[in-house]
């Protein structure tokens, strides 16, 4: 092998020394630094650029793989990073706009958030993640950024259960913001309705609603929707109100607690009422 | 080993001619260059390989004197050995050394000497690179095919004096 080698160098000793004498003329000449050697070096780059710019079309096969591998890591970083921003962005609204109402409300307001929701049942409801230690007391308001959401049924120590608007045993006394014609807020199992409004009541689409100050349990002004649709019903003395909420239940995944307790004096009275009546 | 040492004197004779007295021969600014002659004349007699070395040597003492721009004698002169070479024919040395063939040998590799040479010397500081390359190169090829006229008739007065014996 090596013999071969030899003989091969043997064979061709003249250009082999030739380029050795040559390439060692070149780096005594590249010691130099005057105005020939600067030259050359600046006329060698362009033209080195301009090679490299003409076969920069071949594909670098193992770069472009590791390229492709770091891109797609980034990729990946990246689209996480937006998901989160996104999702920050959108949180930061909805706080925004639940600061908007908590600048409003006379009341103490609990911050929580919803950590489950039931809104496919007769009694639909929603989980918080604050409870009796947070200092929610059952039959507390619930509200958030477009109104009324419910009220609060049940209570633990970190948790509590919201009976909303959907839930066919909620009831809430409203009233007309512009008529003051008043009704309860029940719902059927199908639509939001306000009952209890007689014929002649001035009632239209589009009316707002909000809580009166008949209610023992919510405090009064707290906006509950809008009227939808009136319709007149056959036989009956009343009329058919059908309510859009103003919270959308769906999206619905900030909420305030209003540490609202109903005076007792109040309560006492009118339960002791009651019982006469009943009698 | 007697060749070699008669060698370098010769090209430590000629450096010295070549630094002190051929400057007096400019003609127009130009100079033959009697150190290619002799690389010419090592080709011819020697082969590629002796010429080759035999002209980085010259072009690196050329350059370690005149200090003008260190390497590119050595460069030019490696490759106009190389180019010289060529032309080696051991069975017909002295007709090649004592014919017109030494003076176009001499011319070639002069011209193909010049022609580097002038191309980078002239690299950033001529503007019309390309006329004043090839204007030097035609004349100091010239000029040096012409001085080596002398050692051509050196050698034919001596290869005729070996036929006659």
């Amino acid at each position: 092998m090596f013999k071969r080698i030899y003989n091969f160098v043997l064979l061709f000793k003249e250009y082999a020394v030739f380029s050795i004498l040559l390439v060692l003329s070149l780096v005594l000449m590249a010691l130099n630094d005057n105005t020939q050697i600067r030259h050359i070096r600046g006329v060698a780059t362009v033209v080195f650029g301009v090679v490299q710019d003409q076969l920069a079309f071949v594909p670098r096969y193992f770069s472009l793989r590791k390229e492709n591998d770091i891109l797609r890591r980034m990729n990946v970083d990246l689209a996480d990073e937006a998901s989160q921003l996104r999702e920050a962005k959108l949180e930061n609204d909805r706080l925004r706009r639940l600061l908007g109402f908590k600048d409003v409300s006379h009341y103490p307001l609990l911050a929580a958030k919803v950590v489950g929701k039931n809104l496919t049942l007769l009694r639909n409801t929603i989980t918080l993640n604050i409870g009796k230690l947070d200092g929610v007391l059952p039959h507390m308001p619930v509200v958030g950024d477009g109104g009324l959401v419910g009220v609060v049924a049940n209570v633990n120590d970190h948790y509590a259960i919201v009976r909303i608007l959907y839930n066919t045993d909620f009831r809430a006394s409203t009233k007309s913001q512009r008529a003051r014609v008043d009704g309860i807020l029940a719902w059927d199992g199908e639509d939001l309705i306000l009952t209890n409004v007689a014929k002649n009541l001035d009632i239209v689409a589009g009316d707002t609603l909000i809580t009166t100050d008949y209610s023992s349990t919510y405090p009064p002004n707290i906006r509950i929707g809008t009227v939808s649709e009136v319709a007149e019903q056959q036989g009956s003395l009343f009329k058919r109100v059908l309510v859009t909420p103003g919270v959308d239940f769906v999206k619905l995944e900030e909420v305030f607690v209003i540490s609202y307790i109903p005076d007792s004096e109040r309560s006492e009275l009118e339960q002791s009422l009651q019982q006469k009546l009943r009698r | 080993m007697e060749h070699y040492v008669r060698s370098t004197l010769a090209i430590l004779v000629l450096l010295l001619l070549q630094t002190t007295f051929i400057p007096f021969l400019s003609v127009g600014g130009f100079l033959p260059d009697v150190l290619l002659i002799w690389v010419v004349y090592i080709a011819v007699t020697r082969g590629q390989l002796e010429a080759t070395i035999t002209g980085f040597a010259v072009g690196l003492l050329q350059d370690a004197v005149t200090i003008q721009f260190f390497g590119l004698s050595t460069l030019t002169k490696t490759l106009a050995g190389f180019v010289a070479g060529y032309f080696f024919n051991e069975n017909l040395t002295e007709q090649t050394l004592g014919s017109y063939r030494f003076l176009l040998i001499t011319l070639l590799s002069s011209f193909v000497h010049n022609v580097l040479y002038y191309g980078i010397f002239l690299q950033g500081i001529q503007d019309a690179l390309f006329t004043s390359m090839i204007e030097f190169s035609v004349a100091v090829s010239l000029y040096t095919a012409l001085v080596s006229v002398f050692p051509m008739f050196t050698f034919v007065r001596k290869y005729r004096f070996s036929q006659s014996l």
